[in-house]
């Protein structure tokens, strides 16, 4: 009996504790069942939107960048068609099996088809075109388009290359594109609005300034990306892609820059390690921005070789190194006029005032000597013969009386430490020495020595290739000058530097002066004088990279090449109204007047034809 | 009648539970094929596990439960040992050792664990008597926990969860005292924040925090959510139609073929497709209900209400996650999503109802 009993209280508890859970389903069934009539029927239209956004895809479409010209019209940079092989991924089922497809018919290179396999997952997953072959030939075009009817999955399209006509005049002033980082990724989906998806109008795809103009330029330059609005069926294939807006090409870039001295000052200089720097004096806009050797922009914008880019990375020659823009090069005996007006305005000589050179000045405090390039000397110098000589024991004395933190701010009045060029990448400014910097620096104090060797360019003064045209821009148009720049027209302030003593007539003097360095008989580049037929005012210099004690020690270090003296120029003309500065420096090319003298002579002379 | 008499042998059986199993199966392959984006051999692998699965069944149902209760024991060590094998040498598929492959195919032992614990814990619970002391209470959940820790760390939170609540409504249903529920509740409210922080990975926990706040995260793991409910949203009252699921065949939907497939299902055939198919699983739950009340023994009613309440978790978790009440963790829908080890389990399950449901017990005399 009490089994019974047992047995029936045992059920009627489990009888309701199943209801009891049961109870707990059906009212999760209920809310359940009401959240699904939510989705389904309340809300249905906001999700059918939300679908339906879903597979209309905004696809962005590439726009074309602006083209590049020179100053008289020629391109420099274009954008040519291509065709390329693409193809859709998310329509092939087997990889390997559609490359077989293909490579029955076309050549398929093997890095080529690593790179499609590496990605072929991902752009499956997110229905994206994926590129095979770029730039096909026009008969292994048709040798797919006769086929195009076996491949639902892929088409030949119409793509193109970002193309530089001179890719190794320009490979610096110019630079090149290539593909965005993760930062300029960034920026382009933000300021472009980017889509996930993208119509490319470029081979490369993305591609981005990545130096000289192209990146100085590249707000102008990019254009605006389109919109299309892309449906897919079920499916994922295109039903219809309509245009809501129309890509806007770049803006066209006119350059300053002139093809025709680029070609003169790449052929003078002949892959020399060097610079040219050449600027037009009625608006301080830069016609010629070398840097010597080049290096091959068009397959470092489309595309190089691992093996040719490590060998170009690793080159001793540094053709990646901007020299005009950051070679840091002593300007040497080219500083001397620059000297000259500091002694002039601050009435330490006059065009009268000479000195008697014996080949070298005695530093009075130690009795330390300071060579002259001259053995023996010039004898009874004044400025003029100085400056046409290039007198260091001259500039010397001059520099030893002259007050280091004056000289300083004069030099910096004249460009030197300070950005000459505005629209230019990466430039580097140097500096100018000064003596809290050589006691931070090498913590040492400032000599009377160390403003001496200033007066002729050496010690630790260094400036580059863009600084000195600036200085014989300014120099050459009488102390009135604009920032440098590189695009045409550009709006600019002139600027002026403000003299007490130093007068036009005293420019005229040193014009002249500067004119007999080439035309004279007795001038530092007097070879230059036939070269030509208009007159030339220069100023020749030799940096020394070892300063020797004496000639023996000289000759030794000459048998190094890499230690051998820079050599430098500064030029403008014609006189006496002259149209271009320019200045040029060969490493390693030992004389100023007739090694970069040369060069800058075919530099001008090619600007001076038209 | 719960059986074919032919003379020499009977054929057990219960034809409401045969036919709406039959039915949801066929039902199942049917949306696979659309879900798996018209893939043949998922269909047919899936096929092939349906048609042993259901021939499975209607072995298991030939027996007397008196072998059950005999065996289960047995049957309970045997899964274990395959779930550790799966965790020692099986196969390690996206950093989880879930799986035993036999080459052809992969099954997932931890599967088995939701039919044969309960099984196991009925036959313990079957002989003690009531009320439940503390003793046996602490016995059986310590049995639950050791099974559902190990599972869970394969790592399979979701299998996990559906074994410690197979368990426990076994220990519910054989007579829990109410006291021993309520101060149990209290601890395990008290010690939430712990468990939150020392016992869930961070993605279990960015699951759940975006479940309640899905613009935390909306491309991450509110993603999934996001584009299961515009799926089922777009179905509307009659669906798009078989096949032209917009969210499930571009990409939109993740795990089309197995979590979600309920989405699939809720956009290609609407309020009306849902409706059948819940009233489909409505109908197996009343008649497991009603089969369960009616048992013969008190094993038996353990059973089959335990049993079909796995049935109706499995589900109800599944549908929860899928239209966004529930946080995301993996779960089938029951004979439907594709995976054998799944569709097995349950086919046994349904197997060892219908055996316990159409025999008699025999009258002693």
């Amino acid at each position: 009996m009490t089994e019974i009993n047992e047995t029936f209280k045992e059920k009627s508890s489990f009888n309701k504790r199943l209801i009891f859970l049961y109870l707990i389903f059906g009212i999760l069934g209920i809310i359940f069942y009401f959240q699904i009539f939510n989705l389904q029927i309340s809300n249905y239209s906001e999700y059918e939107i939300a679908a339906e956004n879903n597979k209309n895809e905004e696809i962005s479409v590439q726009p074309l960048r602006g083209i590049i010209f020179d100053r008289n019209g020629e391109i420099l940079v274009n954008n040519v068609p291509t065709f390329d092989l693409i193809t859709k991924p998310f329509f092939i089922d087997n990889p390997y099996d559609f490359l077989l497809k293909i490579s029955s018919f076309l050549k398929i290179e093997k890095e080529d088809k690593e790179i499609f396999l590496a990605q072929f997952e991902r752009a499956k997953v997110l229905n994206k075109e994926l590129t095979l072959m770029q730039s096909i030939s026009d008969e292994e075009k048709a040798k797919f388009l006769v086929r195009s009817h076996m491949f639902e999955n892929a088409y030949v399209g119409k793509r193109y290359l970002r193309n530089y006509l001179h890719p190794e005049i320009f490979s610096h002033s110019i630079g090149y594109v290539g593909r965005p980082n993760e930062d300029e990724l960034e920026t382009l989906i933000s300021t472009q609005g980017l889509n996930k998806k993208i119509n490319y109008s470029y081979t490369n795809q993305l591609i981005v300034g990545k130096t000289g103009l192209e990146f100085i330029y590249e707000d102008m330059l990019k254009g605006k990306f389109g919109d299309n609005l892309r449906q897919v069926d079920a499916r994922g294939r295109t039903i219809d892609e309509t245009i809501s807006s129309v890509p806007m090409s770049g803006e066209n870039l006119y350059t300053s820059l002139d093809l025709e001295s680029h070609k003169a000052a790449h052929k003078a200089l002949n892959n020399r390690k060097g610079a040219v720097v050449a600027v037009d004096i009625r608006d301080g806009s830069i016609v010629t921005l070398f840097s010597s050797p080049t290096f091959p922009t068009n397959q470092l914008a489309n595309g190089i070789l691992k093996k040719d880019f490590d060998q170009l990375i690793e080159s001793e020659e540094k053709p990646f190194f901007n020299r005009a823009l950051k070679g840091r090069y002593p300007p040497a005996s080219s500083i001397k006029p620059a000297i000259a007006i500091y002694g002039i305005e601050e009435g330490l000589i006059d065009w009268d005032f000479s000195i008697f050179d014996e080949g070298f000045f005695t530093l009075p405090e130690d009795g330390r000597i300071y060579r002259d390039w001259k053995e023996g000397g010039h004898g009874n110098t004044n400025l003029f013969k100085a400056i046409t000589q290039s007198s260091n024991t001259y500039f010397f004395d001059l520099a030893y009386r002259s007050d280091i933190n004056q000289l300083n701010e004069h030099l910096i009045s004249l460009g030197f430490g300070e950005k000459a060029c505005i629209d230019c990448f990466e430039e580097d400014k140097v500096f100018v020495p000064e003596p809290m910097w050589k006691l931070n620096k090498h913590n040492f104090g400032w000599f009377k020595g160390d403003t001496v060797n200033m007066g002729v360019g050496q010690g630790y003064l260094v400036s580059t290739p863009i600084q000195l045209a600036k200085y014989a821009y300014i120099i050459a148009n009488k102390g009135k000058y604009s920032d440098l720049s590189l695009k045409k027209d550009l709006i600019k302030n002139e600027k002026s530097i403000q003299f007490n003593k130093f007068t036009n007539d005293d420019w005229y003097k040193l014009h002249e002066s500067m004119i007999n360095v080439v035309e004279g008989n007795t001038g530092t580049a007097r070879r230059l004088k036939d070269k030509k037929s208009y007159l030339v005012a220069a100023k020749t210099g030799t940096a020394e990279l070892v300063s020797g004690d004496n000639r023996e020690q000289y000759v030794e270090t000459r048998l190094d090449d890499n230690l051998r003296d820079h050599a430098l120029i500064i030029a403008f003309g014609p006189m006496p109204n002259p149209r271009y500065a320019v200045s040029v420096v060969v490493e390693n090319g030992e004389s100023g007047g007739s090694v970069a003298g040369p060069v800058a002579i075919s530099v001008l002379n090619s600007l001076l034809q038209e | 009648m719960r059986y074919l008499d032919f003379k020499r042998f009977s054929i057990y059986y219960d034809p409401y539970l045969i036919i709406s199993v039959i039915l949801l199966s066929v039902l199942g392959l049917f949306f696979l094929y659309s879900a798996s984006d018209g893939n043949s051999s998922v269909l047919i692998k899936q096929s092939v596990f349906v048609f042993f699965g259901l021939a499975l069944m209607i072995i298991l149902s030939q027996p007397d439960p008196q072998i059950y209760y005999s065996y289960s024991g047995f049957l309970l060590i045997i899964s274990m040992i395959l779930v550790l094998i799966a965790i020692f040498f099986g196969p390690e598929i996206n950093g989880a050792n879930r799986w035993i492959s036999f080459g052809f195919i992969t099954l997932q032992p931890s599967e088995l664990c939701k039919v044969f614990l309960p099984i196991f814990i009925a036959s313990y619970l079957y002989r003690v008597s009531l009320p439940i002391n503390l003793k046996n209470t602490f016995l059986t959940i310590f049995l639950i926990f050791i099974v559902f820790l190990t599972v869970a760390s394969q790592p399979d939170l979701g299998t996990a969860i559906v074994i410690l609540l197979s368990g426990l409504y076994i220990l519910f249903l054989a007579g829990l005292s109410w006291t021993f529920i309520g101060s149990a509740f209290a601890v395990f409210i008290i010690s939430l924040p712990f468990l939150w922080n020392n016992f869930l990975e961070p993605f279990q926990r960015q699951r759940i925090a975006t479940l309640f706040n899905p613009d935390l995260d909306p491309f991450g793991s509110a993603w999934n959510i996001t584009q299961s409910k515009i799926a089922i949203g777009s179905g509307g009252i009659f669906g798009k139609g078989f096949g032209e699921g917009t969210q499930s065949h571009l990409n939109f939907l993740p795990e089309t073929e197995t979590d979600f497939i309920f989405a699939v299902i809720a956009e290609e055939f609407g309020l009306i497709g849902l409706t059948i198919l819940i009233c489909l699983y409505f109908f197996i739950f009343i008649r497991c209900f009603y089969l369960s009340i009616n048992a013969r023994d008190r094993f038996c009613r353990l059973v089959i209400g335990g049993l079909s309440l796995v049935f109706i978790s499995t589900l109800f978790i599944n549908i929860g996650m899928v239209i966004g009440l529930l946080p995301v963790v993996g779960m089938p829908l029951p004979l439907i999503s594709q995976g054998g080890s799944s569709l097995i389990s349950f086919y046994i399950a349904f197997g060892i109802i219908i055996s316990m449901a159409s025999h008699k017990k025999l009258v002693p005399r």
